[in-house]
Protein backbone atom coordinates (compact mmCIF):
# COMPACT_ATOMS: atom_id res chain seq x y z
CA UNK A 1 0.00 0.00 0.00
CA UNK A 2 1.16 3.78 -0.77
CA UNK A 3 1.60 6.26 1.83
CA UNK A 4 -0.66 8.49 0.57
CA UNK A 5 -3.59 5.69 0.44
CA UNK A 6 -2.97 5.64 4.69
CA UNK A 7 -5.34 7.41 6.89
CA UNK A 8 -3.83 10.18 8.85
CA UNK A 9 -3.59 8.44 12.14
CA UNK A 10 -1.75 5.77 10.85
CA UNK A 11 0.74 8.23 8.73
CA UNK A 12 1.39 9.81 12.48
CA UNK A 13 2.51 6.27 13.61
CA UNK A 14 4.97 6.52 11.10
CA UNK A 15 5.84 9.78 11.65
CA UNK A 16 6.01 9.04 15.06
CA UNK A 17 8.17 5.67 14.44
CA UNK A 18 10.39 7.72 11.86
CA UNK A 19 9.21 5.11 9.04
CA UNK A 20 8.70 8.88 6.99
CA UNK A 21 9.43 11.94 7.01
CA UNK A 22 7.15 15.11 6.74
CA UNK A 23 9.18 16.31 4.03
CA UNK A 24 9.02 13.32 2.44
CA UNK A 25 5.05 13.05 2.47
CA UNK A 26 4.93 16.94 1.53
CA UNK A 27 6.24 16.19 -2.19
CA UNK A 28 4.40 13.01 -2.33
CA UNK A 29 1.57 15.02 -1.37
CA UNK A 30 2.84 17.73 -3.42
CA UNK A 31 3.41 15.05 -6.99
CA UNK A 32 -0.06 14.06 -6.51
CA UNK A 33 -1.76 17.57 -6.42
CA UNK A 34 0.01 17.57 -9.95
CA UNK A 35 -0.88 14.51 -10.86
CA UNK A 36 -4.30 15.39 -10.47
CA UNK A 37 -4.58 19.47 -11.49
CA UNK A 38 -8.04 18.21 -13.10
CA UNK A 39 -9.89 17.94 -10.44
CA UNK A 40 -9.45 21.96 -9.92
CA UNK A 41 -9.53 21.25 -6.00
CA UNK A 42 -7.07 24.02 -4.86
CA UNK A 43 -7.16 27.31 -5.38
CA UNK A 44 -3.53 28.30 -4.17
CA UNK A 45 -0.50 25.71 -3.35
CA UNK A 46 2.56 26.80 -0.61
CA UNK A 47 5.13 24.02 -0.87
CA UNK A 48 7.51 25.91 -0.11
CA UNK A 49 6.53 27.27 3.50
CA UNK A 50 5.31 23.73 3.75
CA UNK A 51 8.70 22.14 2.98
CA UNK A 52 10.37 24.49 5.27
CA UNK A 53 7.83 23.74 8.18
CA UNK A 54 7.83 19.98 7.58
CA UNK A 55 11.99 20.19 7.81
CA UNK A 56 11.65 22.34 11.56
CA UNK A 57 9.13 19.20 12.11
CA UNK A 58 11.40 16.51 11.14
CA UNK A 59 14.79 18.10 13.00
CA UNK A 60 12.83 18.17 16.06
CA UNK A 61 11.30 14.77 15.70
CA UNK A 62 14.96 13.14 14.76
CA UNK A 63 16.32 15.04 17.85
CA UNK A 64 13.46 13.47 19.89
CA UNK A 65 12.15 16.77 20.98
CA UNK A 66 8.49 17.45 21.65
CA UNK A 67 6.08 17.87 18.62
CA UNK A 68 2.67 18.54 18.57
CA UNK A 69 -0.06 15.62 18.36
CA UNK A 70 -0.53 16.03 14.33
CA UNK A 71 3.41 16.83 13.56
CA UNK A 72 4.29 16.92 9.70
CA UNK A 73 0.27 15.64 8.87
CA UNK A 74 -0.10 17.74 5.27
CA UNK A 75 -3.18 19.46 5.48
CA UNK A 76 -5.67 21.50 3.35
CA UNK A 77 -7.39 24.55 4.40
CA UNK A 78 -10.43 25.86 2.67
CA UNK A 79 -9.93 29.37 0.97
CA UNK A 80 -12.46 30.87 3.24
CA UNK A 81 -10.40 30.26 6.42
CA UNK A 82 -7.55 33.14 6.44
CA UNK A 83 -3.92 32.16 6.94
CA UNK A 84 -1.22 34.66 7.79
CA UNK A 85 0.56 35.23 4.36
CA UNK A 86 -1.72 33.25 2.19
CA UNK A 87 -4.48 34.16 -0.65
CA UNK A 88 -7.75 33.63 1.09
CA UNK A 89 -10.49 34.22 -2.07
CA UNK A 90 -13.26 32.52 -0.86
CA UNK A 91 -13.19 31.63 -4.26
CA UNK A 92 -14.27 35.04 -5.20
CA UNK A 93 -13.01 37.46 -7.97
CA UNK A 94 -14.11 40.04 -5.77
CA UNK A 95 -10.90 38.66 -3.37
CA UNK A 96 -8.76 37.26 -6.08
CA UNK A 97 -6.36 39.89 -4.64
CA UNK A 98 -7.12 39.13 -1.07
CA UNK A 99 -4.01 38.15 1.13
CA UNK A 100 -5.00 37.32 4.72
CA UNK A 101 -3.15 39.64 7.65
CA UNK A 102 -3.79 37.24 10.12
CA UNK A 103 -4.58 33.39 11.16
CA UNK A 104 -7.52 31.95 11.88
CA UNK A 105 -8.05 30.50 15.52
CA UNK A 106 -8.85 27.28 13.90
CA UNK A 107 -5.60 27.19 11.67
CA UNK A 108 -3.11 28.37 14.46
CA UNK A 109 -4.06 25.54 16.82
CA UNK A 110 -3.95 22.97 13.83
CA UNK A 111 -0.09 24.50 13.21
CA UNK A 112 0.52 24.66 16.76
CA UNK A 113 0.03 20.64 16.67
CA UNK A 114 2.15 20.75 13.74
CA UNK A 115 -0.15 20.09 10.99
CA UNK A 116 1.68 21.56 7.61
CA UNK A 117 -0.35 23.50 5.51
CA UNK A 118 0.07 22.70 1.74
CA UNK A 119 -3.02 24.30 0.01
CA UNK A 120 -5.76 26.32 -0.17
CA UNK A 121 -9.04 24.66 -1.15
CA UNK A 122 -11.48 25.48 -4.16
CA UNK A 123 -15.25 26.00 -3.11
CA UNK A 124 -18.48 27.81 -3.72
CA UNK A 125 -18.43 31.64 -3.84
CA UNK A 126 -18.34 32.63 -0.12
CA UNK A 127 -19.46 29.13 0.46
CA UNK A 128 -22.75 29.27 -1.23
CA UNK A 129 -23.80 26.58 -3.18
CA UNK A 130 -24.69 22.78 -2.52
CA UNK A 131 -22.25 21.66 -6.18
CA UNK A 132 -18.88 23.67 -6.08
CA UNK A 133 -20.08 25.06 -9.72
CA UNK A 134 -20.44 28.39 -8.30
CA UNK A 135 -16.46 29.28 -7.91
CA UNK A 136 -14.71 31.85 -9.79
CA UNK A 137 -12.33 29.60 -10.63
CA UNK A 138 -13.79 27.35 -12.04
CA UNK A 139 -16.02 23.94 -10.76
CA UNK A 140 -14.15 21.36 -8.77
CA UNK A 141 -14.74 17.63 -10.17
CA UNK A 142 -15.66 14.41 -8.37
CA UNK A 143 -12.55 11.94 -7.95
CA UNK A 144 -14.78 9.40 -8.50
CA UNK A 145 -16.53 10.48 -11.80
CA UNK A 146 -15.52 13.46 -13.05
CA UNK A 147 -18.79 14.03 -14.97
CA UNK A 148 -20.06 15.00 -11.63
CA UNK A 149 -20.17 17.40 -8.92
CA UNK A 150 -18.08 16.76 -5.69
CA UNK A 151 -20.74 18.68 -3.39
CA UNK A 152 -20.55 21.98 -2.37
CA UNK A 153 -19.44 24.48 -1.05
CA UNK A 154 -16.67 22.67 0.44
CA UNK A 155 -16.20 20.85 -2.43
CA UNK A 156 -12.19 21.33 -2.76
CA UNK A 157 -11.56 20.58 0.79
CA UNK A 158 -13.58 17.19 0.09
CA UNK A 159 -11.94 16.35 -2.76
CA UNK A 160 -8.23 16.62 -1.85
CA UNK A 161 -8.84 14.51 1.13
CA UNK A 162 -11.16 11.61 -1.39
CA UNK A 163 -8.24 11.95 -4.21
CA UNK A 164 -5.42 11.96 -1.64
CA UNK A 165 -3.50 14.79 -2.30
CA UNK A 166 -3.43 15.47 1.41
CA UNK A 167 -4.72 13.25 4.73
CA UNK A 168 -6.79 15.63 5.97
CA UNK A 169 -8.20 19.24 5.15
CA UNK A 170 -10.63 22.04 6.99
CA UNK A 171 -14.04 22.34 5.38
CA UNK A 172 -17.05 25.06 6.81
CA UNK A 173 -20.75 24.26 6.83
CA UNK A 174 -23.84 26.34 7.33
CA UNK A 175 -25.96 24.26 5.56
CA UNK A 176 -24.55 21.27 4.84
CA UNK A 177 -21.31 22.01 3.18
CA UNK A 178 -19.25 19.93 4.53
CA UNK A 179 -21.71 16.79 4.86
CA UNK A 180 -22.96 16.95 1.37
CA UNK A 181 -19.42 16.77 -0.58
CA UNK A 182 -18.13 14.18 2.43
CA UNK A 183 -21.07 11.94 1.37
CA UNK A 184 -21.03 12.90 -2.78
CA UNK A 185 -17.18 12.09 -2.55
CA UNK A 186 -17.06 8.77 -0.11
CA UNK A 187 -14.80 10.36 2.76
CA UNK A 188 -15.99 12.08 6.65
CA UNK A 189 -17.08 15.08 7.58
CA UNK A 190 -18.18 16.81 10.76
CA UNK A 191 -20.68 19.60 11.31
CA UNK A 192 -19.66 20.28 14.68
CA UNK A 193 -22.37 21.80 17.58
CA UNK A 194 -22.51 25.72 16.99
CA UNK A 195 -19.57 27.18 19.34
CA UNK A 196 -17.35 24.37 19.21
CA UNK A 197 -14.80 25.92 16.62
CA UNK A 198 -14.26 29.58 16.77
CA UNK A 199 -15.15 30.92 13.57
CA UNK A 200 -12.18 33.85 14.72
CA UNK A 201 -11.10 34.27 11.10
CA UNK A 202 -13.46 32.25 8.58
CA UNK A 203 -14.67 34.76 6.25
CA UNK A 204 -18.32 34.97 7.84
CA UNK A 205 -21.55 34.00 5.69
CA UNK A 206 -23.97 33.36 8.22
CA UNK A 207 -22.33 34.00 11.22
CA UNK A 208 -25.13 32.36 13.66
CA UNK A 209 -24.65 28.98 11.79
CA UNK A 210 -21.57 28.63 10.48
CA UNK A 211 -19.28 26.11 11.97
CA UNK A 212 -15.55 24.87 10.68
CA UNK A 213 -15.58 21.21 10.03
CA UNK A 214 -12.74 18.65 9.66
CA UNK A 215 -12.63 16.23 6.93
CA UNK A 216 -11.00 13.41 6.93
CA UNK A 217 -10.92 9.57 5.56
CA UNK A 218 -11.27 7.74 8.81
CA UNK A 219 -13.63 8.90 11.89
CA UNK A 220 -10.57 8.75 14.02
CA UNK A 221 -9.06 10.90 12.04
CA UNK A 222 -11.83 12.96 12.41
CA UNK A 223 -11.50 12.85 16.14
CA UNK A 224 -7.78 13.68 16.42
CA UNK A 225 -8.74 17.04 14.58
CA UNK A 226 -11.70 17.94 16.14
CA UNK A 227 -9.38 17.75 19.83
CA UNK A 228 -7.11 19.99 18.68
CA UNK A 229 -9.59 22.43 16.85
CA UNK A 230 -12.47 22.24 19.61
CA UNK A 231 -12.73 24.95 22.02
CA UNK A 232 -13.40 28.50 23.77
CA UNK A 233 -11.80 31.04 21.69
CA UNK A 234 -12.22 34.63 23.23
CA UNK A 235 -11.59 35.93 20.00
CA UNK A 236 -14.98 34.63 18.68
CA UNK A 237 -17.91 35.44 21.15
CA UNK A 238 -19.87 32.54 20.30
CA UNK A 239 -17.43 29.86 21.11
CA UNK A 240 -18.60 28.16 23.95
CA UNK A 241 -17.09 27.38 27.04
CA UNK A 242 -17.81 23.81 27.20
CA UNK A 243 -14.87 21.74 28.26
CA UNK A 244 -13.39 19.72 25.00
CA UNK A 245 -13.63 15.85 25.93
CA UNK A 246 -11.36 13.03 24.80
CA UNK A 247 -12.86 12.61 21.46
CA UNK A 248 -10.53 9.34 21.18
CA UNK A 249 -11.40 7.72 24.49
CA UNK A 250 -15.15 5.79 23.02
CA UNK A 251 -13.83 5.25 19.79
CA UNK A 252 -14.06 1.71 20.03
CA UNK A 253 -16.67 1.00 22.60
CA UNK A 254 -19.27 -0.54 20.01
CA UNK A 255 -22.72 0.57 19.74
CA UNK A 256 -24.31 -1.76 22.50
CA UNK A 257 -26.74 -0.50 24.08
CA UNK A 258 -26.96 2.66 22.60
CA UNK A 259 -30.45 3.84 21.45
CA UNK A 260 -29.99 5.27 17.90
CA UNK A 261 -33.62 7.22 16.52
CA UNK A 262 -34.74 6.84 13.21
CA UNK A 263 -36.98 10.27 12.50
CA UNK A 264 -39.19 9.10 9.42
CA UNK A 265 -39.00 12.78 8.55
CA UNK A 266 -35.81 11.66 7.15
CA UNK A 267 -37.06 8.78 5.42
CA UNK A 268 -39.65 10.34 2.94
CA UNK A 269 -40.02 10.17 -0.46
CA UNK A 270 -37.69 12.20 -1.41
CA UNK A 271 -34.89 9.90 -1.01
CA UNK A 272 -33.94 7.93 -3.92
CA UNK A 273 -34.59 4.02 -3.27
CA UNK A 274 -30.93 2.86 -3.34
CA UNK A 275 -29.83 5.26 -0.87
CA UNK A 276 -32.74 4.25 1.17
CA UNK A 277 -31.85 0.16 0.92
CA UNK A 278 -28.43 0.92 2.02
CA UNK A 279 -29.27 2.90 5.38
CA UNK A 280 -31.96 0.24 6.21
CA UNK A 281 -28.92 -1.99 5.70
CA UNK A 282 -27.12 0.24 8.37
CA UNK A 283 -29.83 -0.03 10.80
CA UNK A 284 -30.30 -3.40 10.54
CA UNK A 285 -26.85 -3.94 11.43
CA UNK A 286 -26.84 -1.68 14.40
CA UNK A 287 -29.72 -3.46 15.86
CA UNK A 288 -27.69 -6.76 15.15
CA UNK A 289 -24.51 -5.73 17.20
CA UNK A 290 -26.55 -4.48 20.33
CA UNK A 291 -28.20 -0.86 19.47
CA UNK A 292 -31.61 0.14 20.18
CA UNK A 293 -33.54 1.98 17.21
CA UNK A 294 -35.98 4.26 18.00
CA UNK A 295 -38.70 5.91 16.26
CA UNK A 296 -38.73 9.41 16.86
CA UNK A 297 -40.26 12.51 15.38
CA UNK A 298 -39.58 15.71 14.26
CA UNK A 299 -42.56 17.01 13.03
CA UNK A 300 -41.15 20.27 11.78
CA UNK A 301 -37.94 19.70 9.89
CA UNK A 302 -40.03 19.75 6.55
CA UNK A 303 -39.44 23.77 7.38
CA UNK A 304 -35.84 23.84 8.21
CA UNK A 305 -34.83 24.40 4.25
CA UNK A 306 -37.43 27.72 4.10
CA UNK A 307 -35.86 28.58 7.18
CA UNK A 308 -32.44 28.21 6.33
CA UNK A 309 -32.76 30.14 3.09
CA UNK A 310 -34.43 33.07 4.88
CA UNK A 311 -31.81 33.38 7.79
CA UNK A 312 -29.07 32.69 6.20
CA UNK A 313 -29.62 34.87 3.12
CA UNK A 314 -30.34 37.76 5.64
CA UNK A 315 -27.02 37.36 7.29
CA UNK A 316 -25.47 36.81 4.35
CA UNK A 317 -26.68 40.22 2.48
CA UNK A 318 -25.64 41.68 6.17
CA UNK A 319 -21.96 39.92 5.89
CA UNK A 320 -21.44 40.98 2.22
CA UNK A 321 -22.38 44.63 3.20
CA UNK A 322 -18.64 45.03 3.67
CA UNK A 323 -17.38 44.37 0.49
CA UNK A 324 -17.79 48.07 -1.08
CA UNK A 325 -14.41 48.10 -2.81
CA UNK A 326 -13.00 50.86 -0.64
CA UNK A 327 -10.95 48.90 2.01
CA UNK A 328 -9.68 45.23 0.48
CA UNK A 329 -10.78 43.78 -2.42
CA UNK A 330 -11.21 44.20 -6.09
CA UNK A 331 -12.35 47.92 -7.20
CA UNK A 332 -14.22 48.06 -10.32
CA UNK A 333 -11.93 50.51 -13.12
CA UNK A 334 -14.53 52.68 -14.12
CA UNK A 335 -17.15 54.79 -11.94
CA UNK A 336 -18.76 57.76 -11.53
CA UNK A 337 -18.99 58.60 -7.84
CA UNK A 338 -18.44 56.63 -4.90
CA UNK A 339 -22.18 54.91 -4.53
CA UNK A 340 -21.35 54.06 -8.60
CA UNK A 341 -18.01 52.60 -7.39
CA UNK A 342 -20.09 50.41 -4.94
CA UNK A 343 -22.51 49.47 -7.66
CA UNK A 344 -19.84 48.69 -10.01
CA UNK A 345 -17.41 46.99 -7.73
CA UNK A 346 -20.02 44.62 -6.30
CA UNK A 347 -21.45 43.76 -9.39
CA UNK A 348 -18.27 43.18 -10.96
CA UNK A 349 -16.95 41.15 -8.00
CA UNK A 350 -20.07 39.15 -7.30
CA UNK A 351 -21.08 35.65 -8.84
CA UNK A 352 -24.54 35.29 -9.83
CA UNK A 353 -25.31 32.95 -6.65
CA UNK A 354 -24.38 35.11 -4.16
CA UNK A 355 -26.09 38.55 -5.79
CA UNK A 356 -29.27 35.92 -5.62
CA UNK A 357 -28.56 35.22 -1.75
CA UNK A 358 -28.08 38.98 -1.37
CA UNK A 359 -31.40 39.82 -3.20
CA UNK A 360 -33.48 37.41 -0.96
CA UNK A 361 -31.46 38.44 2.42
CA UNK A 362 -32.26 42.18 1.62
CA UNK A 363 -35.75 41.45 0.42
CA UNK A 364 -36.97 39.09 4.12
CA UNK A 365 -35.10 41.72 6.01
CA UNK A 366 -36.71 44.89 3.99
CA UNK A 367 -39.66 46.69 5.85
CA UNK A 368 -42.77 45.42 5.02
CA UNK A 369 -41.54 41.83 5.20
CA UNK A 370 -39.06 41.48 7.97
CA UNK A 371 -42.04 40.37 10.58
CA UNK A 372 -43.50 37.88 8.01
CA UNK A 373 -39.99 36.49 6.92
CA UNK A 374 -36.75 36.54 8.86
CA UNK A 375 -39.20 37.45 12.48
CA UNK A 376 -41.25 34.16 11.75
CA UNK A 377 -38.23 31.97 11.01
CA UNK A 378 -36.31 33.20 13.76
CA UNK A 379 -39.09 31.40 15.43
CA UNK A 380 -39.49 28.14 13.43
CA UNK A 381 -35.69 27.56 14.03
CA UNK A 382 -36.38 27.75 17.90
CA UNK A 383 -39.82 25.09 17.68
CA UNK A 384 -36.93 22.92 15.15
CA UNK A 385 -34.13 23.51 17.75
CA UNK A 386 -36.37 22.12 20.96
CA UNK A 387 -37.77 18.95 18.45
CA UNK A 388 -34.15 17.98 18.49
CA UNK A 389 -33.82 18.53 22.11
CA UNK A 390 -36.55 16.41 22.75
CA UNK A 391 -35.90 13.24 20.20
CA UNK A 392 -32.18 13.38 22.30
CA UNK A 393 -34.88 12.52 25.33
CA UNK A 394 -35.24 9.00 23.75
CA UNK A 395 -31.84 8.24 22.05
CA UNK A 396 -28.09 9.06 21.90
CA UNK A 397 -28.06 9.59 18.19
CA UNK A 398 -30.20 9.80 15.34
CA UNK A 399 -29.14 8.53 11.76
CA UNK A 400 -29.98 9.70 8.57
CA UNK A 401 -29.24 9.88 5.25
CA UNK A 402 -26.90 12.55 4.19
CA UNK A 403 -28.26 13.32 0.66
CA UNK A 404 -31.52 11.86 -0.63
CA UNK A 405 -29.73 11.17 -4.09
CA UNK A 406 -25.88 10.61 -4.91
CA UNK A 407 -23.37 12.66 -7.00
CA UNK A 408 -25.18 14.82 -9.34
CA UNK A 409 -24.69 15.41 -12.99
CA UNK A 410 -21.69 18.78 -13.59
CA UNK A 411 -24.35 21.45 -14.90
CA UNK A 412 -27.31 19.28 -13.98
CA UNK A 413 -29.42 21.59 -11.13
CA UNK A 414 -27.06 24.53 -12.09
CA UNK A 415 -29.75 26.90 -13.53
CA UNK A 416 -32.26 25.36 -10.94
CA UNK A 417 -31.92 27.16 -7.22
CA UNK A 418 -34.77 25.84 -5.96
CA UNK A 419 -33.59 22.29 -7.15
CA UNK A 420 -30.12 23.01 -6.22
CA UNK A 421 -31.27 23.91 -2.58
CA UNK A 422 -33.04 20.99 -2.63
CA UNK A 423 -29.93 18.98 -1.78
CA UNK A 424 -29.63 20.26 1.54
CA UNK A 425 -32.58 19.22 2.45
CA UNK A 426 -31.12 16.67 4.89
CA UNK A 427 -28.20 18.48 6.11
CA UNK A 428 -29.85 21.60 6.83
CA UNK A 429 -32.32 21.13 10.14
CA UNK A 430 -28.87 20.42 11.57
CA UNK A 431 -28.12 23.90 11.64
CA UNK A 432 -30.66 25.13 12.08
CA UNK A 433 -30.78 23.22 15.25
CA UNK A 434 -27.30 23.84 15.82
CA UNK A 435 -26.22 20.25 16.84
CA UNK A 436 -23.08 18.38 15.78
CA UNK A 437 -23.55 15.57 12.81
CA UNK A 438 -21.30 13.72 11.01
CA UNK A 439 -21.55 12.06 7.30
CA UNK A 440 -19.89 8.88 7.12
CA UNK A 441 -19.58 6.68 3.99
CA UNK A 442 -22.54 3.86 4.02
CA UNK A 443 -21.71 1.98 0.77
CA UNK A 444 -22.13 2.75 -3.27
CA UNK A 445 -24.84 2.80 -5.39
CA UNK A 446 -25.30 0.88 -8.88
CA UNK A 447 -22.63 3.36 -10.56
CA UNK A 448 -20.89 2.96 -7.72
CA UNK A 449 -21.20 6.57 -6.18
CA UNK A 450 -20.73 6.49 -2.90
CA UNK A 451 -23.96 7.24 -0.33
CA UNK A 452 -23.63 8.72 3.13
CA UNK A 453 -25.43 8.52 6.02
CA UNK A 454 -25.05 11.05 9.09
CA UNK A 455 -25.08 10.38 12.85
CA UNK A 456 -27.06 13.66 14.69
CA UNK A 457 -25.57 14.02 18.21
CA UNK A 458 -26.98 16.18 20.75
CA UNK A 459 -25.16 19.36 21.16
CA UNK A 460 -22.02 19.10 22.61
CA UNK A 461 -22.16 15.03 21.89
CA UNK A 462 -19.28 14.66 19.16
CA UNK A 463 -17.40 12.08 21.44
CA UNK A 464 -20.78 10.02 20.87
CA UNK A 465 -21.73 10.51 17.24
CA UNK A 466 -17.49 8.82 16.46
CA UNK A 467 -18.27 6.08 18.91
CA UNK A 468 -21.54 5.26 17.12
CA UNK A 469 -19.89 5.95 13.75
CA UNK A 470 -16.55 4.15 13.98
CA UNK A 471 -18.13 0.77 15.06
CA UNK A 472 -20.05 1.04 11.62
CA UNK A 473 -17.45 2.02 9.83
CA UNK A 474 -15.15 -0.94 11.12
CA UNK A 475 -17.39 -2.96 9.56
CA UNK A 476 -17.87 -1.40 6.65
CA UNK A 477 -14.60 -1.06 5.47
CA UNK A 478 -13.80 -5.07 6.09
CA UNK A 479 -12.41 -6.40 3.53
CA UNK A 480 -11.13 -3.02 1.87
CA UNK A 481 -7.46 -2.93 2.89
CA UNK B 1 -46.41 36.25 -1.91
CA UNK B 2 -45.84 37.55 -5.12
CA UNK B 3 -42.79 39.39 -6.37
CA UNK B 4 -42.97 42.37 -9.20
CA UNK B 5 -40.38 43.82 -11.09
CA UNK B 6 -40.38 47.27 -9.62
CA UNK B 7 -39.26 45.75 -6.11
CA UNK B 8 -37.01 43.84 -7.75
CA UNK B 9 -35.33 47.00 -9.03
CA UNK B 10 -36.00 48.44 -5.29
CA UNK B 11 -34.17 45.69 -3.88
CA UNK B 12 -31.16 45.71 -5.95
CA UNK B 13 -30.61 49.24 -5.79
CA UNK B 14 -30.44 48.57 -1.95
CA UNK B 15 -28.11 45.71 -2.57
CA UNK B 16 -25.88 47.86 -4.16
CA UNK B 17 -26.21 45.43 -7.52
CA UNK B 18 -26.93 46.45 -11.00
CA UNK B 19 -28.65 43.87 -13.41
CA UNK B 20 -29.92 44.10 -16.78
CA UNK B 21 -33.31 43.83 -17.44
CA UNK B 22 -33.42 40.70 -18.66
CA UNK B 23 -31.49 39.44 -15.91
CA UNK B 24 -33.89 41.27 -13.52
CA UNK B 25 -36.68 39.19 -14.92
CA UNK B 26 -35.18 35.79 -14.56
CA UNK B 27 -34.28 36.99 -10.89
CA UNK B 28 -38.09 37.94 -10.56
CA UNK B 29 -38.85 34.16 -11.82
CA UNK B 30 -36.49 32.56 -9.44
CA UNK B 31 -37.63 34.40 -6.58
CA UNK B 32 -41.05 33.88 -7.24
CA UNK B 33 -40.23 30.10 -6.98
CA UNK B 34 -37.90 30.74 -4.00
CA UNK B 35 -40.38 32.50 -1.94
CA UNK B 36 -42.69 29.50 -2.80
CA UNK B 37 -40.47 27.46 -1.07
CA UNK B 38 -40.22 29.58 1.99
CA UNK B 39 -43.81 29.51 2.38
CA UNK B 40 -43.18 25.94 4.78
CA UNK B 41 -42.38 28.54 7.23
CA UNK B 42 -45.82 29.43 7.82
CA UNK B 43 -46.81 25.96 8.54
CA UNK B 44 -45.55 25.46 11.60
CA UNK B 45 -47.30 26.80 14.67
CA UNK B 46 -45.22 29.38 16.63
CA UNK B 47 -47.15 30.50 19.42
CA UNK B 48 -45.55 30.54 22.62
CA UNK B 49 -42.13 30.47 20.96
CA UNK B 50 -39.77 32.38 22.89
CA UNK B 51 -37.53 34.62 20.68
CA UNK B 52 -35.38 36.09 22.66
CA UNK B 53 -34.22 32.18 23.67
CA UNK B 54 -30.15 32.24 22.43
CA UNK B 55 -29.05 30.55 19.62
CA UNK B 56 -25.71 29.42 21.49
CA UNK B 57 -26.27 26.56 23.32
CA UNK B 58 -23.91 26.95 25.88
CA UNK B 59 -23.22 30.20 28.40
CA UNK B 60 -21.28 32.88 27.06
CA UNK B 61 -18.48 35.05 29.29
CA UNK B 62 -17.24 37.98 28.16
CA UNK B 63 -13.84 38.91 27.98
CA UNK B 64 -12.24 41.55 29.83
CA UNK B 65 -12.18 44.72 28.48
CA UNK B 66 -8.20 45.71 28.41
CA UNK B 67 -5.90 47.60 26.20
CA UNK B 68 -4.64 45.14 23.54
CA UNK B 69 -2.60 44.92 20.36
CA UNK B 70 -4.55 45.25 17.44
CA UNK B 71 -3.65 44.54 13.17
CA UNK B 72 -1.55 46.96 12.20
CA UNK B 73 -2.70 49.93 10.48
CA UNK B 74 -0.28 49.69 7.20
CA UNK B 75 -1.16 45.92 6.97
CA UNK B 76 -4.68 46.30 6.94
CA UNK B 77 -4.48 49.08 4.09
CA UNK B 78 -1.91 47.38 2.01
CA UNK B 79 -4.92 45.07 1.25
CA UNK B 80 -7.53 48.47 -0.09
CA UNK B 81 -7.37 49.58 -3.20
CA UNK B 82 -5.75 52.64 -3.14
CA UNK B 83 -4.68 54.25 -0.01
CA UNK B 84 -2.21 56.69 1.46
CA UNK B 85 -0.79 57.62 4.85
CA UNK B 86 -2.01 54.85 6.30
CA UNK B 87 -5.89 55.41 4.99
CA UNK B 88 -8.39 54.49 2.50
CA UNK B 89 -8.28 56.69 -0.26
CA UNK B 90 -12.32 57.05 -1.80
CA UNK B 91 -13.43 59.15 -4.79
CA UNK B 92 -14.13 62.92 -4.02
CA UNK B 93 -17.68 62.71 -1.59
CA UNK B 94 -18.28 66.27 -1.26
CA UNK B 95 -18.67 68.75 -3.95
CA UNK B 96 -16.71 72.12 -3.83
CA UNK B 97 -19.32 74.88 -4.33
Amino acid sequence: MELLDLSMSEILTKLNNKEVTSVELVKLCQKRIEETKDLNALISTCFDTALEQAKIIDSKRAKGEKVGELAGVPMVIKDNINILGTKTTCASKFLSNYTSIYTATCVKKLLDAGVVVIGKANMDEFAMGSSNENSAFGPVKNPIDKTRVPGGSSGGSVCSVASKQCFASLGTETGGSVREPASFCGVVGLKPTYGRVSRYGVVAFASSLDQVGPVTRTVEDNARILSVIAGKDEMDMTSANVAVPNYLANINKGVKGIKIGVAKQFFSDKLDGEVRSKLDDAIAWYQANGAQIVDVDLPSIDAALAVYYVLSSAEAASNLARFDGIRYGVRADKYDDIIDLYFKSRTQGFGKEVKRRIMLGNYVLSSGYYDAFYRKAKRVQKVIKHEFIEAFKHCDVLLSPTTSTTAFKLGEKSNDPVAMYLSDVFTVPINIAGVPSLSIPCGVDKQGLPVGMQIIGAHFEEAKIYQVAAAFEKHNTKGEK
Amino acid sequence: MSVTIDEVKKLAKLSRLEFTEEESKQFLSEFEAILRQVDAINKVDVSGVDLLESTINADTDLRKDSVRTSLEVEKIVANAPESEDGAFVVPLTVLED
